[in-house]
C-alpha cells in the first residue's frame, strides 16, 4: 500500500518543499480567478495614485526619466522585499498545522514561502512592466543580467532579515504587528515616490543606512537607461547585510529561537 | 519499541514558562497497543506530538522504531484553509506519493469520510465530527507500524464510530496503536498496556484494568 522504498533526506525535503510550494501557489493563483486579480490590483492601485499626482510635474521630478518608469522600478522591488520578508515573519504562525507531519521542518516552510512569494511578485513585476510598455514607455532594462542579480539580492536580503525578524517576533509579544507597521515608514525612506538626489547630501548620508534604499536605487541604475543613482550608492553594503543576516537567521533557527511561539 | 529518556518539555505562555514534563522516562515494550490516559491538561497531546516528531523536546531523547504516523487529532494535522481533498493531497505529496497512487488514496478517504460536498470545502467549515472523519480516514490511507490516535474516534456519530473501529481492528492485525481517549471501554477493548499521565509523571501498567482503576480513583471520568 505505502511505498516502502526509503527516501533520502534530500528527497524528503524536495517532496515537502514541492508540496508546500504547490499549496502556496494554488491558494494564490488556483482557487478562484479573483485570487490573483487581488494580488495584481493592490500594487496597480498603489502605483496609479502617485502617477496621477506627480504626472503633471514629471519633467521637474527626475531629469531625463519618465516618472511612471521611475516609480515602477522603485515600488516593485520594494514590494518584492516586503512580501517575502513579511512571509518569513508570519511563517511560524502559518506553519503550525503543517508541522504535525514529521517530514515538514520549519525551514522547509520558510524556503517554500520565500520561493512562492518571489515567484508571485516577479510575475506581478512582469505584468506591470508589460502594461507600461503597452502605453509606449521604454521599460526594457539596459543591463538585464545585473538587473536580475539585484532582484536575487533583494530576495536574499528579505529572506535573511525575515528570519532574524521572525526570531525576534517569536520572543517579543506583539513584535509581529510592530514589524508590519514599520514597513510604512520604510516605504517613505526608500526613495520610491521621490528621487533622493533631490535631498541634501547630509540627509542622503543618513538615509543610506536603509539597505532597501540601496536595492531600489540599484534596480533603477540597472533597469533605466541614463538614470543617475544617489550618492553613497553601494553594492557591498546590501550584499554584506544579506549574507550576515542570512547566517545569523540560520543560526537562530539552529538554536531553535524561531520555534518558540508564544501561545 | 518506544523509549523516552529524561524528556523535558515546556512551552512559553503569556504568563510564563509552563513545564509539561520534567525528566520523563519510560519504556513501552514491542508489539503492544498502548492506551494513553490522564486528566485534561496532563500532557497527553503534548506526548503524542513528541512521539510523532511534530514537536521537539527541550532536552532528552525519544527513541522509536518502525514507522509512526503523525499525531491524528482534532487539531493540528488538517489545515483549516485547505479543503479535505487538498489536505489528503498534501499528505500524499510529503510522503512521496503521486499520480495514480494519490488518486487511490483520495478515493479511499472520500469514501471513508463520507461527508459529501464538504470534501471540497475548506476544513474551517467542518464540524468536529467531519474533521474526525477526514483526519482519521487520511491516516488509515497510509500504512504505518504505529498509529497515533488522539481522541478522534470518540467524536462523531454512531455510524462513524462503528466504521472507524471496524477499519481500525483490521489494521491492527499488522500494526499497533497509541490511543488517547477518555472512553475507557474503547481503551479496554483496544489496548494491552496503559500509560497513565499525572503531574508530569508517567506510569506504565501492564494490567489494563489496574491502570484504568488507578486513573478513575485519581478522579478521571469514565
Amino acid at each position: 500500500m505505502h511505498r516502502t522504498t526509503a527516501r533520502s533526506h534530500f528527497q524528503i525535503q524536495r517532496d515537502v518543499i514541492y508540496a508546500l510550494l504547490l499549496q502556496e501557489l494554488t491558494s494564490t493563483f488556483g482557487k478562484s480567478r479573483g485570487g490573483f486579480m487581488w494580488v495584481l490590483i493592490e500594487p496597480i492601485a498603489h502605483l496609479l495614485v502617485p502617477m496621477f499626482i506627480f504626472g503633471f510635474i514629471r519633467q521637474a521630478l527626475v531629469p531625463g526619466v519618465e516618472y511612471p518608469v521611475f516609480l515602477v522600478y522603485g515600488f516593485l522591488p520594494f514590494l518584492l522585499f516586503k512580501s517575502v520578508c513579511l512571509q518569513m515573519v508570519n511563517g511560524v504562525n502559518a506553519a503550525q498545522g503543517l508541522l504535525s507531519y514529521r517530514q515538514v521542518q520549519l525551514m522547509d516552510v520558510f524556503i517554500a514561502k520565500a520561493i512562492a512569494y518571489a515567484v508571485i511578485q516577479t510575475v506581478v513585476f512582469a505584468i506591470v512592466l508589460t502594461g507600461l510598455a503597452m502605453f509606449g514607455y521604454d521599460v526594457l532594462p539596459p543591463h538585464p543580467v545585473e538587473f536580475a542579480a539585484v532582484l536575487a539580492l533583494t530576495i536574499m536580503l528579505a529572506f535573511g532579515l525575515g528570519l532574524v525578524l521572525a526570531a525576534f517576533a517569536s520572543l517579543v509579544p506583539d513584535a509581529r504587528q510592530v514589524i508590519q507597521v514599520m514597513f510604512m515608514p520604510l516605504y517613505f525612506a526608500s526613495g520610491i515616490l521621490f528621487p533622493v538626489t533631490r535631498f541634501p547630501d547630509e540627509w542622503v548620508g543618513w538615509m543610506a543606512v536603509n539597505p532597501v534604499l540601496h536595492l531600489v536605487e540599484l534596480t533603477r541604475a540597472m533597469a533605466i537607461d541614463g538614470y543617475e543613482p544617489m550618492k553613497f550608492l553601494s553594492i557591498t553594503y546590501p550584499v554584506v547585510l544579506a549574507l550576515t543576516s542570512t547566517v545569523i537567521g540560520l543560526m537562530l533557527y539552529r538554536l531553535r529561537y524561531l520555534e518558540r511561539v508564544t501561545r | 519499541m518506544i523509549s523516552l529518556d529524561r524528556v523535558t518539555k515546556s512551552y512559553m505562555t503569556l504568563t510564563g514558562r509552563k513545564v509539561v514534563f520534567r525528566d520523563l522516562s519510560f519504556d513501552i515494550p514491542d508489539d503492544v497497543n498502548v492506551g494513553l490516559i490522564g486528566r485534561n491538561g496532563a500532557g497527553k497531546t503534548t506526548l503524542m506530538r513528541l512521539l510523532g516528531a511534530a514537536d521537539l523536546p527541550d532536552s532528552g531523547n525519544i527513541i522509536t522504531r518502525g514507522r509512526l504516523s503523525w499525531p491524528v487529532g482534532l487539531r493540528g494535522s488538517l489545515q483549516k484553509k485547505l479543503t479535505g481533498r487538498e489536505n489528503v493531497k498534501f499528505a500524499c505529496r510529503i510522503h512521496g506519493i503521486r499520480r495514480k497512487e494519490m488518486q487511490q488514496k483520495i478515493c479511499y478517504v472520500q469514501e471513508f469520510a463520507d461527508i459529501g460536498d464538504h470534501f471540497d470545502l475548506p476544513v474551517s467549515t467542518y464540524s468536529s465530527g467531519m474533521i474526525a472523519r477526514v483526519a482519521f480516514g487520511t491516516s488509515m490511507a497510509f500504512d504505518f507500524d504505529y498509529y497515533l490516535i488522539d481522541e478522534v474516534m470518540a467524536v462523531g456519530d454512531a455510524s462513524f464510530k462503528r466504521k472507524s473501529q471496524q477499519v481500525f481492528k483490521e489494521r491492527l492485525q499488522h500494526a499497533k496503536v497509541i490511543l488517547v481517549s477518555h472512553n475507557m471501554r474503547l481503551i479496554e477493548d483496544m489496548c494491552d498496556v496503559i500509560v497513565h499521565l499525572a503531574d508530569g509523571h508517567a506510569t506504565v501498567y501492564k494490567n489494563v484494568r489496574r491502570g484504568i482503576a488507578v486513573y478513575e480513583k485519581a478522579g478521571g471520568e469514565r
